[in-house]
């Protein structure tokens, strides 16, 4: 009885096997199963947890439905799983990377799966903050050398008896740790988790005025919101953050890249013409960063306010 | 089977040990027993192993292995044999059942879904459940989450498909075969306090960011209660039930599908009612591997700090988890009741109804869910929160604000807590575990828990595992603290039930994303904020079993009590206390593994530690530094789940229920 | 064991030699003579074995009903499961219509549990999730019966048994009794050779319980049917049981008819079972019969040497003679006053010595 029993499973195992395993199935080309049934010009954008990123997305997104007539879909991954998705094809395009030397070394040069696709225009910088009320109040802050002197007045609960260096997003660049260390800093990083939590703490210590010190990135559109100074670091050199162990000196400023899908970047049409020509400026990015972060808009709509204002820039980056 | 006239089963005549006297006092002493065994191993430790954090020579580095693993997965992904042929193959099955499903409901259009979930609840349930399945579809429109739903919707009918079939399948081999039994249980065991961020990292590794990866990692988190129950269900069938029906001369495949299978719908409709929850507990953390839907409304909100729009993708998460819930909770208890007469007409009526409106939404073009009909809550919810923010923070006259509380709590809580934790030698934080485990449980829960413990040790992440282990306990502190005060209050007053259980169905299907950001902003970054949130999460299971403890206190006892002329107060702490004892423990055993479920979420807004680890892993692809972390909090969860599990394990209580 | 001189009909069950050890390595027990005549406790620490059944022997006879009796953990459940191995024995023999039962293969022992011997158990075993009418149904559809004909035969059985116009209720809306009425036709329903029943009415109340006990003796003499039947209600063996095994401790201490069991009890064990028994109504005029004298077979009230002693006091306290005990035509004996008081005192009318 129970003999028959695994025969049978055998046999049924075996048919299905047949069924479905005739041929091969390559995962790295799957489409989404919510893709449009209706239409196959369908593009699939990354975007990312930070509102910068978002307020590409959105801008692309609105202008791909509205002006070439695709159907957009965004799927929110951290950065180095985006680069995975990307050389998979699970999404055809990032706007915005802040440099990932390793993954474009794998994706780009070895495996050729990714292709460059330009400047996004907009350049990036990572470094430490404080609080422009509370930099006014004491100008020397602003200079490294002088922070141990204030490491009482950035103490919390959670740094123990050393001033609090908040740090965000586990998803984020940073060599705050190795520079405490380096730089003989009587300060403890504390890791808020995310980029939400980050920026709700600072909201907080923003209004009541009270004094922090902060990994942040520009452009952001908190800046708007909470005016930040930053605070210099010794010069950054080329070559100088080799060894993320011994880092002694401050972010580069990076201008931000956009990467497309070989696939895509080939056989992507309009779509991908029109993504390798999207550029703009800083400004452009906040103005919308700021309009979905600070007045709630839906991205789509702050994208179409921008697009209504801004027809010159975007003109240009539709194919002729 | 009474005692009288039962034959003497094989299974009760085990041989009895040599010398039952000398085990009765053995276990009369055990308390003492351990306690000067502790003492002993204690000085030998001090003198042997000398102090401190667990020693590097006793620890492995992992991370050379994994990251080659984790490369040769990238590589081979497109090229290998293995992915071509069977994973590609699971991935494209999965990807076409979600898209068929989708399809199908895209075409039902709003009105014949809306239609369809109100005549399967009133079939099931009645006409009251009919109505709040109708309500709750409409509010997921109006809240402007249409598309969403739908996409949530199709993913969990495949997850759960699957979820009932393989766990159905693998209670089936544990119901059937003692030996299987065996091998399984404590695989499920495991499973059961696996929190689901653990293992998204070597799915998504394998699968990609995707709709494929986040099915499956669903599946894996929702089958074991359905395998558990579907077991327990099959092993539990009436024996006089089955014995009757070999008595006929029943072939093993007619028992089967004529007795046990049907002798254990209960316990098969109450898995698939688990394993429909669990999945949807994971459609929001799903949706950090691309699962798309409604919790990657939730997770996109979180980036603009937005807990309105967050909130109106997360009411839809909870209406769909409180009428599923419903659903098959009252599928589950008409069963064996009245025999459904004409039960065929009226499954006959609703499917004609579904397809006339269904029918009717496509000819008259209004199968998309009109884009007017929609609500805006974000506004009206953030101002709510900033306001509640603004005014709790700090500067609270008396009591101090939040930020405040946190702050202490911080300092004269967390700290001491932690940096104790971490003085204590590494072995005799063992032999504390072991000590615990013993008094407790069994000599087999110490060796699990000691083992498990050490496992951490050797992973070489000692001291964050016991930072994330020192805020897990003092959130089981305060849960406790407030669950079984409030669970006293709802027990003792009806009114006060009444009114909080809404509250605790909202929390606890809520998805933890949503109160990240009002946890925050009350409680500022770090580990405060962090056991906060563990605290809400595990509150309502607390709660809930220490009510139902409480009012399942024999009503006799308590009346004989009271007509001794007992206060409500002595009651309380003579009888109903007492007598809820294994409820009690069995909450706390809760409480542990919920607040544990939750250690990475609090690594999303300051925990630090292992919590923070795994983020860490997911975010940047760093298989060596998330699956250690992963690891490690599996390994702390076995550790708490066996130190505080009293006796047998009850196969009912699943996760969050 | 069986030596009545009126045993004619073939057995139906013929049992020999049967053990049924329970615990490890059970199979040494039966074979080691050391082992097997240790009692249990002794048993239970030698080997951390429990006999359940120890050297059974009897046969049930085409037509008879017969009953075992014990107390409870006296083995008789365990033994009638042995009949159909739905326990499976440890060494002896079974028979059934002289084929070997513990030699039978799966298919064949499915066919005895089929079509020849059917069971009634203690708790009912019915299905919950099935209607009356279903689980009456539920032996034929194991069988592979059609639906349709299936019902149509259940339904039958349904009536039979007195429960018209339930047929679509769920066991759970049913009395206990009625419960049992389910079980016993879906026994029924199967038409086996024989029922075996399980102490099926010893979850019932009293009157119930009264009610059920007729219907089996009216099944019995409509229908014939050979039965076997547990129970550890001696009243209820005396008053259906044609022959009774009483069993103690895994052993059959005595084997004979209800009058045999209480006139002549093998052992102190048997006697102080049955001393609360109403000796007159179980005995018959046989045991309180004298050879007659002169013509004492000429008058007085006639009694069929099958009467009890009860109704033999009423005949002769009615008349005021002496009854004669005829068979066939021919005068066996007589009873008078003496003899008749000699059975309710316990006292054999013959000897003069007391057995009870």
């Amino acid at each position: 009885m129970t003999r028959t029993r695994i025969a049978a499973l055998v046999t049924a195992a075996a048919l299905a096997a047949g069924l479905t395993g005739c041929g091969a199935a390559d995962m790295t080309r799957q489409a989404s199963p919510y893709a449009d049934a209706k239409s196959s010009r369908t593009v699939t954008l990354s975007t990312q947890s930070w509102v910068g990123a978002q307020a590409n997305v959105a801008v692309a997104q609105y202008l791909l439905e509205h002006e070439l007539g695709y159907r957009v879909d965004t799927v929110q991954i951290d950065e180095v799983p985006a680069w995975d998705a990307l050389s998979q094809g699970r999404v055809d395009a990032i706007l915005e990377d802040w440099g990932h030397p390793e993954q474009e070394k794998r994706y780009i040069d070895d495996k050729g799966t990714i292709a460059r696709a330009g400047d996004l225009g907009v350049t990036g910088h990572i470094g430490w903050y404080v609080p422009t009320y509370f930099a006014e109040r004491h100008p020397d802050v602003t200079d490294w050398r002088n922070l141990n002197k204030y490491a009482d007045e950035f103490r919390t609960a959670e740094s123990g008896g050393k001033g609090q260096l908040l740090d965000g997003s586990p998803s984020y660049v940073t060599n705050d740790k190795a520079l405490v260390n380096s730089l003989d800093l009587d300060y403890q990083v504390v890791f808020a988790g995310s980029e939400a939590a980050q920026i709700t703490q600072i909201k907080q210590f923003a209004k009541e005025k009270k004094p922090f010190l902060t990994y942040w990135y520009k452009p952001q559109w908190l800046f708007e919101k909470v005016p930040m100074t930053e605070v210099k670091l010794p010069a950054y050199k080329e070559g100088c953050d080799a060894d993320p162990e011994k880092v002694a000196c401050a972010y580069p400023h990076t201008p931000l890249q956009k990467f497309l899908n070989t696939r895509f970047a080939d056989g992507g049409g309009d779509a991908a013409a029109f993504l390798k020509k999207f550029r703009w400026t800083t400004e452009d990015q906040n103005e919308v960063a700021l309009m979905i972060a600070e007045q709630k808009l839906s991205p789509q709509e702050a994208a179409g306010r921008w697009v209504k204002e801004n027809e010159t820039t975007w003109r240009a980056w539709l194919p002729s | 089977m009474t005692a009288t006239a039962t034959p003497v089963t094989p299974g009760s005549t085990t041989a009895v040990a040599p010398g039952p006297g000398a085990l009765r006092s053995l276990a009369c002493h055990r308390g003492r027993l351990i306690g000067a065994g502790a003492v002993v191993a204690l000085v030998l430790g001090a003198v042997l192993l000398g102090g401190g954090s667990w020693p590097a020579s006793l620890s492995v580095d992992l991370s050379g292995p994994l990251d080659r693993t984790s490369d040769w997965i990238i590589d081979n992904r497109d090229g290998h044999p293995l992915f071509l042929y069977f994973l590609g193959h699971v991935s494209n099955v999965v990807v076409v059942s979600v898209r068929a499903v989708y399809l199908v409901l895209l075409a039902l259009g709003w009105a014949g879904v809306t239609a369809a979930a109100g005549l399967v609840a009133w079939r099931v349930a009645g006409v009251r459940l009919a109505l709040t399945s109708v309500a709750a579809f409409a509010v997921c429109g109006l809240l402007g989450m249409w598309v969403p739903t739908l996409q949530t919707l199709a993913l969990m009918a495949v997850a759960v498909a699957a979820s009932v079939l393989l766990g159905g399948l693998l209670g089936l081999a544990a119901g059937l075969s003692d030996r299987m039994h065996r091998i399984l249980r404590p695989v499920l065991d495991t499973m059961q306090v696996l929190p689901a961020f653990a293992y998204l990292l070597p799915v998504v590794l394998v699968f990609g960011i995707g709709v494929p990866a986040a099915v499956l990692a669903t599946v894996v988190y929702a089958a074991p209660p359905m395998a558990r129950l579907t077991a327990l269900g099959l092993r539990g069938a009436d024996a006089g039930v089955m014995e009757a029906a070999a008595s006929l001369g029943a072939t093993g495949r007619q028992r089967l599908l004529t007795a046990r299978l049907p002798l254990a719908r209960k316990e098969l409709l109450l898995g698939v009612n688990q394993a429909i929850m669990m999945a949807l507990g994971m459609a929001v953390i799903a949706s950090v591997i691309g699962a798309g839907g409604l919790g990657d409304r939730v997770y996109q909100a979180l980036g603009s700090v937005d807990v309105g729009a967050a909130l109106a993708a997360g009411v839809p998460i909870v209406l769909l988890a409180v009428v599923l819930d419903r659903v098959t909770a009252a599928a589950g208890e008409r069963l064996g009741t009245a025999p459904a007469r004409r039960a065929g007409l009226g499954w006959a009526v609703a499917l004609a109804a579904t397809s006339a409106v269904a029918v009717a939404g496509r000819l008259s073009d209004r199968l998309a869910w009109p884009p007017s009909w929609t609500v805006d809550i974000a506004g009206p919810v953030n101002g709510a929160v900033d306001w509640m923010t603004a005014h709790l923070y700090s500067g609270v006259p008396l009591v101090g604000g939040t930020a405040d509380w946190a702050g202490r709590f911080t300092t004269w809580v967390l700290n001491p807590l932690r940096d104790g934790l971490q003085w204590l030698p590494w072995w005799a934080v063992l032999l504390t575990v072991g000590a615990l485990a013993l008094l407790i449980g069994t000599w087999r829960t110490a060796a699990t828990a000691v083992l498990a413990m050490a496992a951490i040790g050797v992973l070489g992440v000692w001291d964050p595992a016991l930072d994330t282990l020192s805020q897990v306990l003092a959130a089981v502190a305060v849960t406790l603290l407030l669950g079984v005060a409030l669970g006293v209050a709802a027990a003792r007053s009806s009114r006060t039930g009444r009114a909080l259980r809404p509250v605790l169905d909202v929390f606890q299907t809520m998805p933890q994303f949503v109160y990240l950001i009002p946890v925050v902003a009350l409680f500022g970054v770090g580990r405060a904020p962090a056991v906060a949130a563990a605290v809400v999460y595990a509150l309502p299971a607390v709660v809930r079993i220490t009510a139902q403890g409480l009012s399942a206190v024999d009503p006799s006892a308590l009346e004989s009590s009271r007509s001794l002329g007992a206060t409500g107060r002595q009651q309380l702490f003579h009888v109903q206390l007492p007598l809820a004892r294994p409820a009690l423990l069995l909450a706390v055993n809760q409480g542990v593994v919920l607040v544990l479920a939750v250690v990475v979420i609090g690594g999303l807004v300051g925990g630090g530690a292992l919590g923070y680890d795994a983020v860490f892993g997911l975010a940047q692809g760093d298989l060596a530094t998330g699956l250690v972390a992963g690891a490690a909090i599996v390994c702390l969860g076995l550790m708490l789940d066996r130190v505080t599990q009293p006796t047998e394990r009850r196969g009912l209580t699943g996760k969050g229920a | 064991m069986n030596g009545l001189t009126q045993d004619t009909a073939e057995p139906v069950f013929s049992v020999r030699e049967l053990w049924k050890v329970f615990g490890p390595k059970a199979d040494r027990v039966p074979s080691d003579e050391a082992l097997a005549s240790l009692d249990a406790a002794e048993l239970r620490e030698r080997t951390g074995c429990t006999a359940a059944v120890r050297d059974v022997s009897f046969d049930v006879r085409k037509g008879e009903v017969f009953v075992v009796m014990g107390l409870s953990g006296s083995g008789k459940s365990t033994l009638v499961r042995c009949l159909t191995r739905l326990i499976e024995p440890t060494s002896g023999r079974i028979s059934i219509d002289g084929e070997d039962v513990l030699s039978m293969d799966a298919g064949r022992l499915r066919e005895l549990r089929r079509h020849r011997a059917a069971m009634v158990f203690q708790h009912f075993g019915l299905l919950p999730h099935r209607t009356v009418l279903d689980n009456v149904a539920y032996g034929l559809e194991i069988q592979g019966v059609a639906r349709g004909e299936r019902r149509e035969r259940a339904a039958e059985f349904v009536t039979k048994v007195g429960l018209d116009g339930m047929e679509h209720r769920r066991p759970s809306q049913l009395s206990g009794g009625q419960q049992q009425r389910v079980g016993l036709a879906r026994a029924l329903a199967v038409d086996p050779e024989v029922l075996l029943f399980d102490e099926p009415f010893s979850a019932l109340d009293p009157l119930i319980r009264r009610d059920m006990q007729e219907e089996v003796v009216r099944l019995h003499r409509e229908e014939g049917r050979t039965m076997v039947f547990i129970t550890h209600d001696l009243s209820e063996a005396l008053k259906l049981g044609d022959r009774i095994a009483l069993m103690r401790d895994g052993r059959v201490v005595q084997l004979g008819t209800p009058e045999e069991i209480v006139g002549a009890p093998a052992d102190e064990y048997v006697r102080d079972f049955v001393r609360d028994v109403p000796r007159e109504q179980v005995l018959t005029v046989r045991s309180a019969m004298r050879p007659a004298v002169a013509d004492e077979c000429e008058t007085g009230p006639a009694l069929a040497p099958g009467a009890t002693v009860h109704e033999a006091i009423e005949a002769v306290a009615r008349t005021g003679e002496n009854a004669r005990v005829v068979e066939d035509g021919r005068c066996l004996g007589v009873v008078d006053r003496a003899g008749l008081l000699g059975v309710v005192a316990g006292i054999p009318a013959a000897t003069g010595k007391a057995v009870a």
